[in-house]
């Protein structure tokens, strides 16, 4: 009798340990979105009548988690299943990466998955130099469900053009633009008057601004990691050299980083290092970052780079006496020169290992009805602005002032570098970027920054995905 | 057959106590005892050993067979290379920064790590100090808190302009100090204070109770023969906590490659420009966010061999002859 017993515990044991690493259910996921939350729901719990399945399917929607919140996207979610009887289980979160990185390594794949790139896990980029990401051009013709009007018809002009959407620089589209923000030059608009300085309209003024500053124990310039950099230099290029000397840059053709051009890109950034806050780059990781945000609220520095989001961000933080939000394009380099502001926006694809693609892309299509759009804008922590046409005007307050900043002269940049299939240890950050930390602590010259530049470029060249 | 033979056992030893019938019997309980012991032993054996196999054998095996591949994380389709990720490694300046001051994490924080809590055991369990348990509670709360509140309680500790650090040092000095922790000539050291930080209460502990066996009596004889304080320590309290020590200092190696992860992770990004990178944060950012697998898992290879041969040569440089008390 003790042997039967000893055997049965032994194989309830065994059994047991092993119960945790069974496969995954067949059963669908399905449930009906909740009321409110971001989180994805847990599914019923046992002895309750499992969810009735939607009648158009479900499909899996993962969306980052950044300063908009994740409210509006249950919202967007319930009506998109209103609209086409498909359900929709949704994931945010502030890491989804590190969220959804272990069910995709175990070929487990949302059907849609937000994110931006220049993230520190670079999911969007991995995916993109892995060239799995749906194709999702046929979207752009797709009538908008519950409207008449066309994908196309609705997204602004240039948004699915760029290296951003069109990876591969084929004209096809991968990639749908999201949540766009002019970026640029972030101060403190009551400083200024209160000072009686003015916004420098070219860099020689920017320089004398940051000669009087120092003066009163003001640096001219932070930034919040060097990730801003993307932005900021992809701006200084366009108003550098145009479209043209920006379009050779990002596809690192041969010789361009000899160019004038690019030595006075290289000059700007290494100047504008010798006037940056001391304290930045040991406070420029992804911890403390909002400390270097917080010196311009604290009157310490008086530009960072930074995009729309930021106000609703520090919306808590202390700020000095007469504090208000101004933003400004990247001065022009010569007097009367172009000046230019990033266009920065997140995008929405769809991964190759998705099971429901064809749901997944009316679900993009969705994001551009008038219904997602007006939800975007209203419902999240900060307005998120999805770049459909008209949009601009319908903003109040601080996002007026900083949407408008295109009527207001200054020229719109997009783009971004090239992709190219992965080399090892060489990436567009740590070669373009990172290093503005050392030109700031000194440890690096801009020579040795440039000399990295251009041996990481003729590799990256020969790289290129075609 | 076995009837026959039991027949000649009656005829050749008749003189025996026990019948035949009898020993057959027993024979077949004992057999029947022993497989069934057996299969009980193997029953109990076998989740470990498959769960062992299942978790620890097949995926590194796996990391050795990846590591020679050209692939991504999320993708696949992968091109063996045979050793092209390891010759790339060799030449790869920041993977060579990333193992110097992993090598230098390991070094110096089990040194002083070591160092301080055989001390501050030594003082609180051998010396009469007011309020002992206090310390000792004192010293091991850093070890309950996780990496991501040690991060937050030395970002505040560290902040350059209002950081607990800065401000004491500008009360002592009588100016102002604003020394960047965080910042790329001092990233390290500040790595180093706070993995040494955490740490050493665990350790001061695991001594403290090793040190409670020693005989008192050893001490007392000690004294009589004239040995002061710290000899007693080298020559009684030390040799006698040896192989405790021996078996913490190669755990301690391998959770020092481990933690240093987080911390660094958690902490400073890899960052300013990479000045604070280690081997296994490195490996993470080119198998996860540079879409070179393979050339993650060749890194990984690197620090499993390094970590293995590490604890096999401190097992063999601190090997004693164990004393007995």
């Amino acid at each position: 009798m003790k042997k039967v017993i000893s055997i049965l515990l032994a194989t309830a044991l065994t059994a047991s340990m092993l119960a945790g690493c069974g496969g995954k259910s067949d059963e669908p996921a399905a449930q009906a979105p909740a009321e409110g939350g971001g989180q994805s729901e847990v599914p019923a719990e046992a002895g309750e009548e499992p969810a009735e399945p939607a009648a158009g399917g479900t499909i899996k929607v993962a969306a980052i988690e950044t300063a908009y919140g994740s409210a509006m996207w249950q919202e967007v979610c319930d009506a998109f299943t209103a609209e086409t009887g498909i359900a929709v289980e949704l994931i945010t979160d502030k890491n989804l990466e590190d969220v959804i990185g272990s069910s995709m390594k175990a070929g487990d794949f949302p059907d849609v998955i937000h994110l931006a790139t220049g993230r520190e896990d670079a999911l969007t980029e991995t995916f993109i130099k892995d060239q799995n990401i749906v194709e999702i051009t046929d979207v752009l013709s797709m009538t908008v469900p519950g409207e008449d009007k066309k994908v196309s018809d609705k997204i602004a002009g240039g948004f699915t053009e760029t290296a951003l959407t069109n990876p591969y620089g084929d004209g096809k589209t991968y990639l749908a633009p999201m949540f766009y923000s002019p970026c640029g030059l972030f101060y403190n608009a009551g400083l200024f008057e209160e000072k009686g300085w003015t916004v420098p309209a070219t860099w020689d003024e920017m320089w004398e601004l940051g000669d009087k500053a120092k003066a009163e124990g003001i640096s001219l310039f932070t930034y919040p990691t060097t990730g801003y950099f993307d932005a900021f230099f992809y701006a200084l290029m366009y108003s550098v050299g145009g479209a043209d000397f920006f379009n050779k840059a990002t596809n690192y053709e041969e010789g361009i980083w000899d160019t004038e051009e690019a030595k006075t890109c290289f000059d700007i950034v290494a100047k504008l290092a010798s006037y940056t806050e001391p304290t930045t780059p040991a406070q420029a990781n992804d911890q403390d970052f909002t400390k270097n945000q917080q010196l311009v609220l604290d009157n310490k520095a008086l530009f960072m780079p930074n995009g729309t989001w930021i106000v609703g961000e520090m919306a808590e933080a202390p700020r000095a006496e007469g504090f208000e939000w101004g933003m400004t394009a990247l001065p022009a380099v010569t007097a009367g020169g172009d000046s230019y502001s990033y266009t920065w926006f997140e995008q929405a694809w769809i991964p190759s290992g998705a099971a429901n693609q064809d749901a997944a892309k009316q679900f993009i299509a969705f994001l551009y009805s008038d219904i997602a759009c007006e939800i975007f804008a209203t419902k999240g922590d900060s307005p998120a602005i999805q770049p459909v046409l008209g949009i601009a005007d319908k903003l109040d307050g601080d996002n007026k002032m900083f949407y408008a900043i295109y009527d207001n002269g200054a020229k719109a940049a997009m783009g971004n570098f090239a992709a190219f299939s992965p080399i090892e240890g060489l990436d567009n950050r740590t070669v373009w970027f990172d290093p503005v930390n050392s030109l700031v602590s000194g440890t690096m010259t801009e020579e040795q920054w440039i000399e990295g530049i251009k041996s990481a470029s003729d590799q990256m060249r020969a790289n290129l995905l075609q | 057959m076995k009837k026959r033979r039991c027949g000649l056992h009656r005829r050749f030893f008749k003189r025996r106590s026990q019948s035949c019938a009898a020993i057959d019997r027993k024979g077949v309980m004992a057999m029947t005892k022993r497989s069934g012991r057996s299969r009980f032993i193997v029953l109990c054996l076998a989740a470990a050993v498959i769960l062992f196999t299942v978790f620890m054998i097949i995926p590194t095996l796996n990391i050795f067979r990846m590591s020679l591949f050209v692939r991504s994380a999320y993708s696949t389709t992968e091109e063996f290379v045979w050793l092209q990720n390891f010759t790339r490694l060799m030449a790869d300046s920041n993977f060579i920064r990333s193992m110097q001051n992993t090598i230098l994490l390991i070094v110096v924080v089990t040194v002083v790590t070591f160092g301080l809590a055989l001390i501050f055991a030594a003082i609180l369990s051998r010396e009469k100090i007011k309020g002992q348990n206090f310390f000792r509670i004192i010293f091991y709360i850093p070890n309950i808190l996780s990496v991501v509140v040690i991060s937050a309680i030395f970002s505040a500790i560290y902040d350059t302009n209002n950081g607990t650090l800065n401000s004491l040092l500008s009360f002592f000095k009588g100016d102002t100090v604003a020394i960047l922790w965080k910042g790329e000539s001092m990233v390290m050291v500040s790595l180093i204070i706070a993995m040494v930080w955490q740490a050493i209460g665990y350790y001061m502990v695991m001594y403290m109770a090793s040190m409670a066996s020693v005989p008192q009596s050893l001490y007392e004889s000690a004294s009589l023969d004239g040995a002061g304080r710290l000899t007693q320590f080298f020559q009684i309290t030390l040799p006698l906590i040896w192989t405790n020590i021996r078996t913490t200092l190669t755990f301690f190696i391998i959770s020092t490659i481990n933690m240093a992860f987080l911390f660094v992770k958690a902490m400073t990004s890899g960052g300013p420009n990479g000045a604070s990178e280690v081997a296994l944060s490195y490996m993470y950012k080119q198998a996860y966010t540079n879409s070179t697998y393979g050339y993650g898992m060749a890194i990984g290879v690197m620090v499993f061999l390094f970590s293995f041969g590490l604890s096999a040569l401190v097992n063999a440089v601190t090997k004693r002859e164990p004393l007995e008390f």
